[in-house]
C-alpha cells in the first residue's frame, strides 16, 4: 500500500516540476514585459518628466494627479470616454443581436454575410481610419456626403465640425467591431434549444414574449461575453480615432486614452501622461473586475 | 403564402444592407484605387471610368514605395508570431492540462496582462528603449509586440487543449514514453489546427499594430500600418493613391481573414470565454 503511494506521489511531483518548466518562460517574459514596464509607469507618474524642459524633470509626488482634478481637458477626455465606450458597445450589442436574430430566419445565404462581416473585423483600425477620412467623411467627394447630397440634406464637414466628429468616430468604431458581436450572438443563437421554443409556441406566447423570456435569459451569458471584450476595445481605442481626427477638431474627440499619448508624445509631457495612462488603467481594470464578477454571478 | 412571400423579401433586404454597408466602402476603396486623381474627385461620382494601374505603380515603384514597409510588417510580425508560438505552447498546455500549485493564479495572471491599455505600456517602453538606444529597432518592437501576443495566444491555445481527450496522454504516460516527449508526439499532433488558427491570428494582429510602431519606429523600422498614415499626412489630396496603398496594405489580412474565416469567432472571443477563472 505505502509502495503504491510513492510512485503516485512522485507522479505528481513530477507533473508539477514539468508545469512550472514549461510554463515558466511565459510567466518571466511576461512579469518583465508587462507588469515591470507597469511599475514603472506607476513611479514616472509621480515625477515631473517634460521633455520640452528636461532640466525641470525630478520627483514630484502627487502633483501630477493632483493637476488632473483642475485639468477641463482631462474631465472632456474622461467624459468623452465615458460617452465613446458607453455608445459604441450599446449600438454594437443592439445592431448585432437585431441582425442575427434576422439573419438566423433566413434559410440560406447565411454564408455570405458571415464573410462579410470578416472584412472589417481584419482591417487594420488606422486603415479603417483613413479610409473613412478619405473616401467615406470627406465633404463634397466622400461616400456619404454623395449620399446626404443625392437626399437633399446638403454637404456637410463630417469629421470638421465637433459635435459631427463624435459621432462620426463612433459611426466608424461600430462599423468596424458590429460585426463582432453579429458573428459570436449569431453563433450562440444557433446553439439555442429548439424544444424551449417549441413549447412557448404551444403555450401561445408571443414572438416578443418568447424574445424577452426565453432568449434574452439564454442569450445572457453570450451578451455579457461580448459587452466585456467590446468594452475593453473601445476603452483601448486609438488608432482608428487618431487616423480620423487625431482627437480634434480641438478636443472633441480626445478619449482618454488620445490625450495621454498627446500630453506624452506630441506635447512631450511623459510625466503627466504617465499619471493618466495610470489613470486608464485603473479603470480598465476595475471594469474588467465588476464585469467577471457580473458574469460569473449566474 | 404572399405573407411569407414578403417577410422573406424583406429579411432578404435586411440582410443586404448588411452586407453593403460592410462591404461597400472597401469595394469603394478598390475602384477608387483603379481610377485617375481625376476621376476620383468627379460629381457625380463615375461608375464607368477607364482603370489605370498608374496609382499601384506609384505605391509600388515610386518614390514613396510602400514596398520596404511591407517588408518591415513582414518581419516585425513574422518574428512577433514566432517567438510568440514558442513560448505560448507549451504555458498554455500547462494551463491546460496539468495540475500545478497556483494554477488559477497563473491563468489569472495572463488574463489580466491581456487587458492593459497599451497607451500605459508605451511610456516606460519610451523611456528604456531610448536609455538603450534601441528605439527605430526589430527588437524593441518586437518585444513590444509580445504584451499583446502572448497573453492572447496562450489563451487561445488553452481552449485547443482542453478539447483533446485525457485518454490520450494517459496511455501514453503508462507506456513509460516520458513527459516531453508524450507532449512532441501525442498532443502536438493532436491540436495543430489550433497551432495554425493561432499562428494567424498573432500574425494579423501584428501585422495590424499601428500605436507602438508610430511612437517606437522610425525611419529603419516602419510598419506599412505606419507608412500609410504619413502617406496620407503629406499627401492628402492624393486618394487614389492613397487607396491603392491600403489595397495593398490590408491584402495579406484579408486573404488570411477569408482563409480563416470560421475560426475567426473562437479566436475572438478567447479569454472570455474562460474568463474569471472558472478553473
Amino acid at each position: 500500500m505505502a509502495s503504491a503511494a510513492r510512485p503516485a506521489r512522485s507522479l505528481a511531483a513530477q507533473e508539477r516540476r514539468f508545469a512550472l518548466a514549461l510554463l515558466a518562460p511565459a510567466l518571466a517574459v511576461l512579469l518583465l514585459t508587462t507588469t515591470a514596464p507597469l511599475v514603472y509607469l506607476g513611479w514616472t507618474s509621480l515625477m515631473r518628466l517634460d521633455l520640452a524642459m528636461p532640466y525641470l524633470s525630478g520627483f514630484a509626488g502627487l502633483d501630477n494627479y493632483v493637476k488632473m482634478g483642475s485639468d477641463p481637458r482631462f474631465w472632456n477626455s474622461l467624459a468623452l470616454t465615458g460617452i465613446y465606450t458607453a455608445s459604441t458597445v450599446v449600438l454594437q450589442v443592439v445592431i448585432g443581436l437585431t441582425l442575427a436574430l434576422l439573419v438566423l430566419q433566413i434559410p440560406r445565404g447565411q454564408a455570405l454575410l458571415r464573410i462579410a462581416a470578416i472584412l472589417p473585423i481584419v482591417l487594420a483600425p488606422v486603415v479603417v481610419g483613413l479610409f473613412w477620412r478619405t473616401l467615406v467623411l470627406a465633404p463634397d467627394f466622400g461616400l456619404v456626403d454623395l449620399v446626404t447630397r443625392s437626399l437633399g440634406l446638403g454637404s456637410h464637414n463630417w469629421l470638421g465640425d465637433p459635435q459631427l466628429a463624435l459621432i462620426s468616430v463612433i459611426a466608424i468604431h461600430t462599423w468596424q467591431w458590429t460585426p463582432f458581436a453579429f458573428l459570436v450572438l449569431l453563433a450562440s443563437l444557433a446553439t439555442l434549444p429548439p424544444d424551449v421554443y417549441e413549447a412557448a409556441r404551444l403555450d401561445r406566447a408571443s414572438a416578443w414574449q418568447r424574445f424577452v423570456h426565453i432568449t434574452l435569459p439564454l442569450l445572457r451569458p453570450a451578451i455579457v461575453m461580448v459587452v466585456i471584450l467590446r468594452m475593453m476595445t473601445a476603452l483601448s481605442a486609438f488608432a482608428a480615432i487618431f487616423a480620423a481626427t487625431g482627437g480634434g477638431p480641438g478636443s472633441a474627440t480626445e478619449i482618454l486614452n488620445l490625450y495621454a499619448y498627446r500630453t506624452s508624445f506630441t506635447e512631450l509631457n511623459l510625466g503627466y501622461g504617465s499619471s493618466l495612462a495610470v489613470v486608464l488603467l485603473a479603470i480598465t481594470l476595475a471594469i474588467s473586475f465588476v464585469m467577471f464578477r457580473l458574469r460569473r454571478a449566474r | 403564402m404572399p405573407r411569407t412571400l414578403w417577410r422573406r423579401l424583406a429579411l432578404a433586404a435586411v440582410a443586404g444592407v448588411g452586407v453593403a454597408v460592410w462591404v461597400f466602402p472597401v469595394l469603394w476603396g478598390l475602384l477608387t484605387s483603379f481610377k485617375t486623381e481625376r476621376d476620383v474627385l468627379a460629381y457625380p461620382p463615375v461608375w464607368l471610368f477607364k482603370p489605370t494601374l498608374d496609382n499601384y505603380r506609384e505605391v509600388i515603384f515610386g518614390a514613396s514605395s510602400i514596398v520596404p514597409n511591407l517588408w518591415s510588417s513582414f518581419v516585425l510580425a513574422t518574428a512577433t508570431t514566432l517567438l510568440t508560438m514558442l513560448i505560448a505552447v507549451p504555458a498554455a498546455y500547462a494551463l491546460g492540462r496539468l495540475r500545478f500549485p497556483a494554477k488559477r493564479m497563473s491563468g489569472f495572471y495572463v488574463l489580466v496582462t491581456q487587458m492593459l491599455p497599451p497607451v500605459g505600456l508605451i511610456i516606460p517602453y519610451y523611456l528604456v528603449l531610448q536609455k538603450l538606444g534601441a528605439l527605430d529597432t526589430y527588437g524593441g518592437l518586437t518585444v513590444i509586440y509580445l504584451t499583446f501576443a502572448l497573453p492572447f495566444a496562450i489563451w487561445l491555445m488553452v481552449t485547443y487543449f482542453e478539447d483533446i481527450p485525457l485518454e490520450m496522454e494517459e496511455a501514453a504516460l503508462l507506456d513509460r514514453a516520458g513527459r516531453l516527449r508524450t507532449l512532441w508526439y501525442v498532443i502536438l499532433p493532436q491540436v495543430r489546427g489550433g497551432i495554425a488558427v493561432t499562428t494567424i491570428f498573432v500574425f494579423l494582429n501584428a501585422w495590424n499594430e499601428f500605436m507602438f510602431a508610430v511612437v517606437l519606429g522610425g525611419n529603419r523600422v516602419r510598419p506599412v500600418t505606419v507608412a500609410m498614415f504619413n502617406f496620407i499626412s503629406v499627401e492628402q489630396t492624393q486618394w487614389a493613391k492613397v487607396a491603392a496603398g491600403a489595397m495593398l496594405a490590408m491584402l495579406p489580412v484579408i486573404i488570411i481573414g477569408l482563409f480563416a474565416q470560421r475560426h475567426i469567432v473562437k479566436g475572438l472571443t478567447v479569454g472570455a470565454v474562460k474568463g474569471g477563472g472558472r478553473r
